[in-house]
C-alpha cells in the first residue's frame, strides 16, 4: 500500500520523478541540437504525430522524454493546445510541391519521371561496426545528375481522371477558412472529409501500421497499388493582414495515393498526407482510406475502428492509465463475485483477525 | 514549468466571463431560479460562450454587430446555434417557428435563445422536472402569450431549444427538460 | 493592423491553462449537458499536459469552473494523497491560484475518480467525476455511432438482456461499479465507475455532477434533483455492496464504503474508502474539534 500512503502522495511523485529525470541528466541546448541533426527523420515522425512543426520543439520533446515516443509527442500536442491560432494557411496543392522524392508503382514510367531521391530501400542493410572501433562513417559523397529534375511535379491522378480511369467523388466545395478542424470540434461518424485527413496526419505510425498491413495482408478488400509517394517540401503561404499573400516557410510532408479497381469499374483513391517525411505511415494510411468505403462496422478498415484506434495519445495514456489504482471498482466486483458464490457475506468486524 | 510560477490571475475578461458563464450554469441548473450576472450588458453572453466556431441569429442590429466581432457567424434562424431574439410580440413568434431543435440523434444540435423580459410580474408559470426538487413557480412579463404552446410545440424531448430569460442583470434558464405550465 | 493587432500579447499559459477558446467550447457544451441530464455531448477535448485517460476530461470541466475563490479538492479511489490526485491538485492550484483542501465540506470543487465522498454534498458544489468510458452500451455495442443511434432511439433492450443473464446465470446481478443507471427517465448514463453504494447519491441530489472523458471526447451532466435509477427490475431490488456493518480497522467508524486490505494471516482488515472522513473520525476520537458534515448513508443504510 505504500503507493497509496497516508499523506505520502506529494513526496512519492516529486521523488518519482526525480529519478526519472536524474536518469536523464542535464539537458541542454547542445544536446537538443545535436538530436535535431542527427535524427531527423525520428524528428520527421514525432512532429507528425504531435501535428507541430517544429523541429527545435520536437528534439526538446525528445530529450526530455528520454525518447520515449509517445510522451514526446504528448508534451509537444499539450504545448500546441497553449497556442493562438494567428492564420490559416492556403491549400497545397500536389503540383506545387518541391519535391524530393516521387515514385510510383502503377507505370513503368509516368509524366513528371520517377525521380529516386533520397532512400534507403536499395541499400544492404548492415551495421557499420566499425564506427564502434574508432572508424568514423564518412558517407560517400553525391554525384549530382546532370540535368536536375525539376522541382515540381504534376499529379498522377490528374493524368488519370483525365484518361477517366478514376472513379472521383465530387470535391467538397468549402472555403479554406472553414475548413473543419479536428482540434477545435470532435470526431463525429460518418466523419467530414477533413476531419478523416487531419486524423490520419496525426495518426500513431505504428498503429497505423499494423491496422494498414492488416488490409495488406487481406482483412481489407483492396489490394494497394502505390499510384504515388511523394517526400516534399510544401511552402506555407498565409494571408498579411494588410493582404499581400506572403510565403512564411517551407515545412516538409510526405504523401501516398494508393488505388485499386472498384466495384464501379474505375479506379479508386486512398489518400494520406502528414507532416515530415514518414513513408509507412502514409503508405498504411492511404490503404486504410482506400478500404474505408462500405467497410462492415467494426472491421479495422472502417473509418470508425482505424481513427479511434491509432490516436497515439488517446491509445498511448489509457494503456498506461491501467497502472493507476484501480481497487475501489475491484472491491466493487469481488462484492458480486461473492454474493454470486451465496459465500458469507464479508468477514464482520469482529471477526476480523487484527 | 517557470512559466506557471509567476502566480495566476484572471484578467478582467477572464472574471467576466466566468462569472457569466456561473450564473448560466446556475441558471439552467435550477430552472425558475433568478441568478445575477456580471452586467446587463446581454453582449456578455455573446463574449462568455461564442466565437467563430458559433453561427448566431440576432434581431438587434446593434447587437448583431457587436456578436459578429466576437467572431461568430450571423445567420438566418434556422441554421443558429444561438438566438438573441425579441419573444415580446407576434413577429419573434414568426421566427420562433424556425428555431433548430436538433433531433434525438443529436440533441445539442438544439438551439440556445436568449431574450428579454421582466421578472415578478405578468403571467404565473410552474415549473417541474429536473433542478426542480417539487415544483417552481414565478411570474414573468414582456412575452408573448403563445410562446409556450409555441415552446411545447417544438421541444420533443431531449430534441428542443434552451431558453435564457434576460432582466437587467438578472437571468432564469428554462432548459428544454421543464415541463411549463402557465396558472 | 499588424499580426500582433490580431492576437493578445503573448503569454506563455492562459489563466486555468485552457485558453478562452477551449474555454468557451466547454461553456457551451457544459451547459448543454446540464439541458440533456444524461446525454453525452460529444467535445472537442484539447490536450492538456496529463496522459489520456488519467483525468484530462474531469481536468478540462473544472479548469473552466476555477476562479481565484474556488477551493478544490481532487480524490482517487476516495482518497485526496493518492499520487494522481495529488498531482492533479497541485497543477489546479498552480494554474488558478485557487485553494487546495481535503476537506469534503471545504470545497466548492471536488473533481473525484471512481467514488462520491460520503459527506453529503451542498446545493453550492459541484462535483466533477473522471470517466474512462462514457458509453454504458459499450459492453453491448462497440461502435460508437451505433450506440447513439440506440440511444436516439431509447433502445436498451440489449443491456436489460445482460442483466437478465446475469440474474439466470448468478442469482443475482454481477454488475460491479460503473452501474447503468436511467437518467430524467429518458438516457441510460454510466455513472463513471463509482462503486453501487455510490450510485444513489446521484438520485435527487443537492448538488451538480459533471461527468467528462477526455480520451473519448464526451461530456454529461447530472443537474440538482434529477432522477437517477439504476436499472434493476422490479422484482429484486437495486444491491449495493455489503459493507454496511463493515469497521474501519484505523478509526473504528463503520457504514460506510470499505477498502478490503488483505492480511499475512488469510484474513482482511477494512480501512474508510473516502480517506478524508477517517481522518476526521480519527482527529474527533483524539479530542480535535472537527466537523463532520451529514452523509448520504445513515447506519450503513441509504434513507428511502
Amino acid at each position: 500500500m505504500a503507493y497509496v500512503a497516508t499523506r505520502g502522495g506529494e513526496r512519492a511523485i516529486a521523488q518519482s520523478e526525480r529519478l526519472y529525470r536524474a536518469e536523464l541528466g542535464q539537458i541542454d541546448a547542445a544536446r537538443v541540437d545535436t538530436l535535431r541533426k542527427t535524427l531527423p527523420m525520428l524528428i520527421d515522425r514525432v512532429m507528425g504525430e504531435a501535428s507541430l512543426y517544429e523541429p527545435d520543439l520536437a528534439a526538446l520533446a525528445l530529450a526530455q522524454a528520454g525518447g520515449d515516443l509517445y510522451e514526446a509527442v504528448l508534451l509537444l500536442r499539450a504545448w500546441r493546445t497553449t497556442q493562438p491560432r494567428l492564420s490559416i494557411a492556403e491549400p497545397v496543392l500536389q503540383d506545387r510541391l518541391f519535391t524530393h522524392r516521387r515514385i510510383s508503382a502503377a507505370f513503368k514510367d509516368i509524366p513528371g519521371g520517377q525521380i529516386l531521391g533520397p532512400s534507403l530501400d536499395y541499400a544492404h542493410r548492415l551495421l557499420a561496426t566499425d564506427v564502434l572501433r574508432g572508424r568514423p562513417f564518412t558517407p560517400a559523397p553525391v554525384d549530382p545528375a546532370p540535368t536536375p529534375a525539376p522541382a515540381c511535379q504534376p499529379s498522377l491522378a490528374a493524368w488519370q481522371k483525365a484518361h477517366g480511369l478514376v472513379a472521383d467523388p465530387a470535391p467538397v466545395e468549402v472555403a479554406p477558412d472553414d475548413i473543419p478542424d479536428l482540434t477545435r470540434e470532435p470526431l463525429l461518424f460518418p466523419a467530414k472529409r477533413a476531419h478523416t485527413l487531419q486524423s490520419l496526419a496525426r495518426a500513431d505510425t505504428g498503429g497505423m501500421l499494423a491496422l494498414g498491413y492488416s488490409a495488406m495482408r487481406g482483412y481489407g478488400s483492396a489490394h494497394p497499388t502505390v499510384n504515388e509517394l511523394r517526400l516534399a517540401e510544401a511552402e506555407v503561404r498565409v494571408r498579411h493582414p494588410r493582404g499581400t499573400v506572403f510565403s512564411a516557410g517551407r515545412v516538409k510532408v510526405s504523401q501516398a495515393e494508393v488505388t485499386s479497381k472498384g466495384k464501379s469499374g474505375l479506379l479508386e483513391l486512398g489518400f494520406c498526407a502528414t507532416l515530415g517525411w514518414n513513408e509507412v505511415k502514409v503508405i498504411s494510411g492511404a490503404t486504410l482510406d482506400l478500404n474505408a468505403r462500405g467497410a462492415a462496422k467494426g472491421s479495422p478498415v472502417e473509418e470508425e475502428f482505424f481513427l479511434y484506434h491509432t490516436e497515439p495519445v488517446e491509445a498511448s495514456g489509457f494503456c498506461i492509465h491501467f497502472k493507476l489504482p484501480h481497487y475501489v471498482t475491484f472491491q466493487s466486483s469481488l462484492d458480486a463475485l461473492r454474493g454470486a458464490k451465496a459465500a458469507p457475506a464479508p468477514t464482520k468486524p469482529e471477526q476480523v483477525p487484527a | 514549468m517557470s512559466a506557471l510560477a509567476s502566480g495566476p490571475v484572471p484578467d478582467a475578461f477572464e472574471a467576466r466571463t466566468n462569472a457569466t458563464f456561473e450564473a448560466l450554469m446556475w441558471a439552467l441548473s435550477r430552472p425558475g431560479t433568478v441568478q445575477d450576472l456580471p452586467s446587463p450588458d446581454v453582449a456578455g453572453i455573446a463574449e462568455a460562450l461564442l466565437d467563430r466556431e458559433c453561427r448566431v441569429f440576432c434581431d438587434n442590429p446593434l447587437l448583431a454587430g457587436e456578436i459578429a466581432s466576437f467572431g461568430a457567424a450571423l445567420v438566418p434562424m434556422a441554421l443558429a446555434d444561438y438566438c438573441f431574439i425579441s419573444l415580446e410580440d407576434a413577429r419573434g413568434l414568426a421566427q420562433l417557428v424556425h428555431v433548430p431543435v436538433g433531433s434525438d440523434l443529436y440533441p445539442d444540435a438544439g438551439a440556445t435563445l436568449i431574450a428579454a423580459a421582466r421578472f415578478g410580474t405578468g403571467a404565473k408559470l410552474r415549473l417541474t422536472g429536473p433542478g426542480i426538487e417539487t415544483s417552481a413557480e414565478f411570474s414573468v412579463d414582456g412575452l408573448a402569450a403563445e410562446l409556450w404552446s409555441l415552446r411545447a410545440a417544438h421541444c420533443r424531448y431531449p430534441a428542443g431549444f434552451d431558453l435564457f430569460l434576460i432582466c437587467g442583470a438578472q437571468v432564469i434558464g428554462l432548459p428544454r427538460s421543464t415541463q411549463i405550465e402557465v396558472l | 493592423m499588424t499580426l500582433a493587432t490580431l492576437t493578445k500579447p503573448w503569454a506563455a499559459f492562459s489563466y486555468g491553462f485552457l485558453d478562452a477558446s477551449a474555454k468557451r467550447e466547454m461553456r457551451r457544451k457544459m451547459l448543454k449537458a446540464i439541458a440533456v441530464p444524461g446525454c453525452q455531448m460529444p467535445y472537442a477535448s484539447r490536450e492538456v499536459p496529463m496522459a489520456r485517460g488519467w483525468g484530462t476530461g474531469g481536468l478540462q470541466v473544472t479548469l473552466t469552473l476555477l476562479k481565484p475563490s474556488s477551493s478544490v479538492k481532487v480524490i482517487d479511489q476516495g482518497a485526496d494523497d493518492s499520487v494522481n490526485a495529488a498531482s492533479i491538485r497541485s497543477f489546479l492550484s498552480k494554474v488558478s491560484g485557487a485553494a487546495e483542501t481535503w476537506d469534503t465540506q471545504a470545497a466548492t470543487l471536488i473533481q473525484s475518480r471512481h467514488r462520491i465522498p460520503e459527506e453529503r454534498l451542498r446545493a453550492d458544489q459541484v462535483l466533477v467525476l473522471q470517466v474512462p468510458n462514457p458509453e454504458p452500451l459499450r459492453p453491448v455495442e462497440p461502435n460508437m455511432s451505433v450506440a447513439r443511434q440506440m440511444h436516439a432511439d431509447a433502445d436498451y433492450g440489449r443491456l436489460w438482456l445482460i442483466l437478465y443473464e446475469q440474474m439466470v446465470r448468478s442469482g443475482r446481478i454481477m454488475e460491479g461499479a460503473a452501474y447503468p443507471a436511467l437518467v430524467n427517465r429518458r438516457h441510460v448514463m454510466t455513472p463513471s465507475p463509482i462503486p453501487r453504494w455510490d450510485v444513489p447519491k446521484l438520485h435527487m441530489a443537492e448538488h451538480l455532477t459533471f461527468l467528462s472523458a477526455g480520451r473519448e471526447k464526451r461530456l454529461y451532466a447530472v443537474p440538482p434533483f434529477t432522477q437517477v435509477e439504476p436499472l434493476v427490475f422490479s422484482d429484486v431490488p437495486y444491491q449495493v455492496e455489503d459493507h454496511g456493518a463493515l469497521r474501519c480497522h484505523r478509526s473504528g467508524v463503520t457504514g460506510y464504503y470499505m477498502n478490503e486490505i488483505p492480511q499475512d494471516n488469510g484474513g482482511s482488515v477494512f480501512e474508510l474508502s473516502d480517506s478524508n472522513l477517517g481522518i476526521k473520525a480519527i482527529r474527533r476520537a483524539e479530542g480535535a474539534q472537527v466537523e463532520i458534515g451529514p452523509t448520504w448513508y445513515e447506519n450503513g443504510k441509504m434513507p428511502q
